[in-house]
């Protein structure tokens, strides 16, 4: 079983457009969405939802008891995560990270660590395969771990089931949750912009992914926005030895397709669509 | 001697699990007494570090040898300070796995099989 | 005046909203919360002349017979260290160091040592823009230690622009939490739509006052500008789908390079913006 993630560093680059038509042509796959806090894929896979589960974030700090105002706590925390704890203690849970440290220093025992929910995940049945996604609640923190969770989930399924390949819709920069969906597989695609900012965070994620001992493969989506910054991307490449594996030109049928529910690669049109087909079968080539 | 084989459910008709950190549970298996007891890996959702965590507790049990498809470089440094036996590459049904591990049939691993993870995500 | 420019999904066009406000004003205070993955110096190619490194703490062991850190892997909630007998094994990417294993641990065995996880540069534009970036180390994940280090820099003595990270889980909100007004920008296609509404509820429970930006105006299809309506949500500005806005922008362009006109209108969102907040 291989396992292939889409990323971008940059958002808006067609991370979800990509994965989408991969799924559409992909045959015995199961396909996830680790872009947990802005998941688009819902929206072309049309899942039935046959498993919901809550997802339990990481604990965070809670006050439990009588606290006696001696400060502690707001000494020794490292995230700024409490103030006033002199006069009215206040817990900043955005900030906190859950490290424990109030709960160890606390004289009176009166903090406690306590998870909650943040979010669901779901197993879905869709016209194209068996789909693993999820929401995290809005502002929630821990998207790592989610993906963590789905991609488990999928993992599970995939070995249940024989299926041969796990398709990953990655989230956009380079932080946790794009970490979580890199871990351990075979296969990452990363497609850019020929523009400046593209350029940029394209060589932000590269290096987290060769990190990762992963040999990426480059997609440009559209390529005729700017030839020298095209050129700019071709020469990174080749001075890095990495293959760039396919070049969609700029369509404006894309947003057409998303529009009416359909995809590029079944229109006949889309010359965005030609190129994309010409891409799977050359991830599907390399085994 | 116990061993620790990674497995895909809790009983003996399972498979050796592909991942070790991140499997869903743990056969403990003594081959002296040839008794068994099977172990739910309350490690495999953590946030970062199930491997490690997983490996202490794995550890803690007093097994001697480790068996899996892959083991990360995370549960591998665990493993190899505490001077366990590591088996990889390892599939099938668990009691051919038993079997193999009992006729000295696998062979011992030098390093970790899969690439750095990065604690976040899989193990 | 504290305004975040915000996005559920990934470019719609934040930083080129941001950066054609802040020229438009000419005199504002910049920070570019996108620390993953920030693009603002390209458009507003400010004068940069400070760096300020961003570092977190992380623990070192000093191994001794006799001396255990069994009492530091029990406590450690991010299974940073591992202890086996008289040995341990740390782990520093799982680190977030909360220099609890300090507390915990054998005295004056666990000591602390920095380490560098990103940083902070500080420019100038004229005639009057302030400019702060923040630039995560990749590999680093301390995405939050980033955004706290400029989140100190905050300066309200002009209007402050913050442009935000794309999506709707913490780092968002660290860059819309401080903020008197969002601006939110989308795209009228399904994946705009779907994003934005998420936006809207973390707003909505941070009881933020916000207004939305239709970015590539004409693609895909009426149902957002449908569910605005319905819902009586304030569009502040339509900017239309042009090839040549992309073109402009892939040259690391804004819009008033692509419309001078387009300054203008960034003045009227500003004064509706004052109106709303009441400043």
């Amino acid at each position: 079983m291989k396992q292939l993630t889409i990323i971008s560093g940059k958002g808006g680059t067609g991370k979800t457009t990509l994965a989408s038509n991969f799924i559409r042509l992909a045959k015995n796959h199961i396909a996830v969405d680790a872009d947990v806090d802005a998941a688009n894929l819902y929206i072309l896979l049309k899942p039935t939802i046959l498993k919901t589960e809550e997802f339990i974030g990481g604990p965070i700090a809670y006050l439990q008891g009588e606290c006696i105002n001696c400060g502690r706590c707001e000494e020794l925390c490292r995230f700024d995560a409490i103030s006033d704890s002199l006069t009215d203690i206040k817990f900043d849970s955005l900030k906190c990270e859950g490290c424990g440290v109030c709960e160890y220093v606390c004289p009176v025992d009166a903090i406690s660590l306590k998870a909650g929910k943040q979010g669901e995940y779901y197993i879905s049945d869709t016209q194209f395969g068996k789909f693993v996604h999820a929401r995290l609640d809005p502002g929630a923190e821990n998207s790592g771990k989610l993906v963590t969770i789905v991609r488990n989930l999928a993992e599970d399924i995939a070995y249940k089931g024989n299926n041969d390949l796990i398709i990953i819709d990655g989230a956009p920069g380079i932080g946790c949750s794009v970490i979580a969906s890199l871990n351990g597989v075979d296969y990452v695609v990363i497609i850019i912009e020929p523009t400046l900012s593209g350029i940029s965070d394209f060589k932000k994620i590269y290096d987290v992914v060769k990190f990762f001992g992963i040999e990426p493969l480059i997609v440009i989506n559209k390529k005729d926005l700017n030839e020298e910054n095209r050129q700019d991307i071709i020469k990174f490449c080749s001075s890095n030895s990495t293959q760039i594996i396919g070049e969609i030109p700029y369509d404006e049928r894309i947003p057409l397709n998303l529009a009416n529910n359909t995809f590029a690669v079944d229109d006949e049109a889309s010359t965005a669509g030609k190129e994309i087909k010409n891409i799977w079968e050359k991830i599907m080539s390399l085994g | 001697m116990k061993i620790c084989i990674s497995s895909t459910g809790d009983n003996m008709d399972s498979s050796v699990d592909p991942r070790f950190g991140r499997c869903p549970y743990f056969l403990i298996y003594d081959d002296s007494t040839e008794t068994y007891e099977f172990v739910s890996n309350a490690s495999r959702n953590a946030m970062g570090g199930a491997g490690i965590q997983a490996a202490q507790e794995v550890i803690s049990k007093g097994v001697e040898a480790v068996i899996s498809g892959n083991i990360g470089p995370n549960s591998f440094r665990v493993f190899e300070s505490a001077k366990i036996k590591i088996y990889t590459g390892v599939s099938g049904p668990l009691k051919d796995a038993i079997e193999k591990f009992k006729a000295n049939q696998l062979t011992l691993t030098s390093g970790p099989n899969v690439q750095s993870h990065y604690g976040m995500g899989k193990e | 005046m504290i305004i975040s420019v915000a996005s559920g999904k990934g470019g719609t066009g934040k930083t080129t909203v941001s950066v054609a406000l802040a020229q438009s004003l000419g005199y504002c205070n910049y920070y570019d919360f996108d620390v993953e993955a920030p693009n603002s110096d390209i458009f507003l190619k400010p004068d940069i002349n400070h760096y300020q490194k961003v570092y977190v703490k992380y623990p070192y062991f000093i191994k001794k017979e006799g001396v255990s850190f069994k009492a530091c892997a029990d406590f450690c909630h991010f299974n940073a260290i591992a202890s086996i007998n008289e040995d341990y094994v740390f782990f520093e990417e799982l680190c977030h160091g909360c220099g609890g294993c300090i507390l915990v641990g054998p005295e004056g065995y666990v000591k602390e040592k920095e380490a560098e996880v990103g940083e902070i540069s500080k420019g100038f534009k004229s005639p009057g823009i302030y400019f702060h970036m923040g630039n995560l180390k990749p590999k680093s994940m301390r995405t939050s230690n980033v955004q706290a280090d400029l989140e100190k820099m905050l300066d309200e003595e002009q209007t402050v622009i913050i442009d935000s990270p794309p999506g709707n889980s913490c780092s968002m909100v660290n860059a819309v939490k401080n903020c008197d007004y969002c601006i939110l920008v989308t795209e009228p296609t399904p994946y705009g739509l779907s994003d934005l509404k998420i936006s809207i509820d973390v707003l909505k429970d941070l009881n933020k006052k916000f207004g939305i930006v239709i970015n590539r105006d004409g693609i895909g299809n009426k149902d957002l500008e449908n569910y605005l309506k319905e819902n009586g949500y304030k569009i502040l500005l339509k900017i239309p789908n042009d090839i040549n806005i992309a073109k402009t922008y892939s040259k690391g362009g804004s819009l008033l390079d692509w419309d001078s006109d387009m300054k203008e209108k960034f003045l009227r969102i500003m004064d509706e913006i004052e109106k709303e907040v009441g400043r």
